[in-house]
């Protein structure tokens, strides 16, 4: 997968790592603020209540 | 790196013995290059997820702390705001304790005292709402949260929350709280750190209440009240609060600690129950398995007044 990304980012090596920085910044942030708030109420870490 | 792609997609159409290192000379491509692609593929998955598990952990104890903070500091501008319009359009109880303080011109804290059978809740509260502050002076003189109605995960995500069906402060019965341990905040994240005695001070719209917390399971057969200089009024509790002790640890579904008499399973607060405070928060730290469980009870109340601050307060020992 990762090799296949490389070889399709366009421009010489340089420009690659900066695209390759960009789409991991990308992807962090999709995971920072759409899939972990919304994956962490399924998951037993942080429940401080008590319930009948 | 350039010359992987080509390695793993294309086929030699020539078979060469393996070279000693070469990638170019490796051995036939036909089965072991399929292979190699699979092999490889679940290599980058297993790296993938686990980048993936680690970011959770950064946003869980780092990220959340952000957005916690953020909506915490909009609860606090926003209860600062109403409380600055209530002492603003003269309620009551503020009006009196200003005309007192201006007349002694100091503010002295024996004066403030008063009696909590005195102080009637007097605001209201609505679920997601601040309405109340908590300082832990044994926590830093800079410890103080905005205590949010409800204890929905929202709710929870800006500040400590209060269960709604529980009392208010300084009542009769049980002022219940719960609070975040790890992440959104850690607002209750050194609850394990507090002894008997230590101040649990809330401030609401009118008045200050001072709780403290009750005598630790282990030291209530020799309790003494004098051995702290704070723990007046601390005792080790008696007939149906016997079992009420400064911190336990008990399961998720104990719901009987935030009731009025806490391990009794009645929601009815008997005409002369003491007044507590009980604080509640995840355990061990980073699961839920549990829930430690902090009680307080309350010792003094103060009405409030400009330039008065309660002098527990300062117990930042």
């Amino acid at each position: 997968m990762y090799t296949w990304i490389w070889r399709h980012l366009p421009g010489p090596t340089a420009v690659k790592l900066l695209e390759t920085l960009v789409l991991f910044l990308a992807v962090v942030a999709l995971l920072f603020f759409v899939v972990f708030p919304w994956l962490e109420p399924y998951l037993p870490f942080d429940r401080v209540s008590v319930n009948q | 790196m350039t010359d992987e792609p080509a390695d793993a997609g294309v086929p030699d159409d020539d078979d060469p013995p393996p070279g000693p290192n070469g990638r170019r000379h490796a051995a036939p491509r036909s089965s072991d290059g399929t292979w190699r692609k699979v092999v490889r593929g679940v290599g980058q998955t297993l790296i993938t997820l686990g980048v993936v598990v680690l970011l959770f952990v950064v946003y869980e104890v780092y990220v959340t702390d952000l957005f916690g903070g953020q909506k915490q500091a909009a609860a606090t501008s926003e209860l600062d705001e109403q409380w600055s319009e209530h002492a603003s359009t003269g309620g009551t109880a503020v009006a009196t304790v200003v005309e007192t303080a201006q007349a002694t011109a100091v503010v002295d804290a024996s004066k403030q005292a008063v009696d909590p059978k005195s102080r009637k809740k007097n605001y209201d509260t609505s679920l997601g709402q601040g309405f109340a502050k908590i300082y832990v002076p044994a926590f830093g003189a800079d410890y103080v949260f905005t205590i949010i109605e409800g204890t929905d995960p929202d709710d929870l995500y800006a500040g400590p929350g209060h269960y709604a069906d529980t009392q208010y402060p300084g009542e009769q019965g049980n002022f219940s709280v719960a609070g975040h341990r790890v992440s959104k905040g850690s607002p209750f994240n050194d609850l394990g750190l507090l002894a008997s005695c230590d101040a649990l001070v809330i401030e609401t719209q009118d008045d200050w209440f001072v709780y403290r917390v009750l005598p630790m399971a282990d030291e209530v057969a020799t309790w003494s009240a004098t051995a702290h200089p704070h723990c007046s009024g601390v005792e080790p509790q008696s007939g149906q609060y016997a079992q009420v002790t400064g911190r336990t640890i008990v399961d998720p579904s104990d719901y009987a600690v935030v009731l009025p008499v806490p391990g009794v399973a009645s929601t009815e607060v008997p005409d002369k129950a003491e007044r507590l405070i009980t604080l509640t928060t995840c355990h061990p730290q980073f699961s839920d398995a549990e829930r430690m469980i902090i009680h307080g009870i309350l010792v003094k109340s103060y009405a409030k007044a400009p330039g008065f601050l309660p002098p527990e307060l300062k117990e930042t020992s």
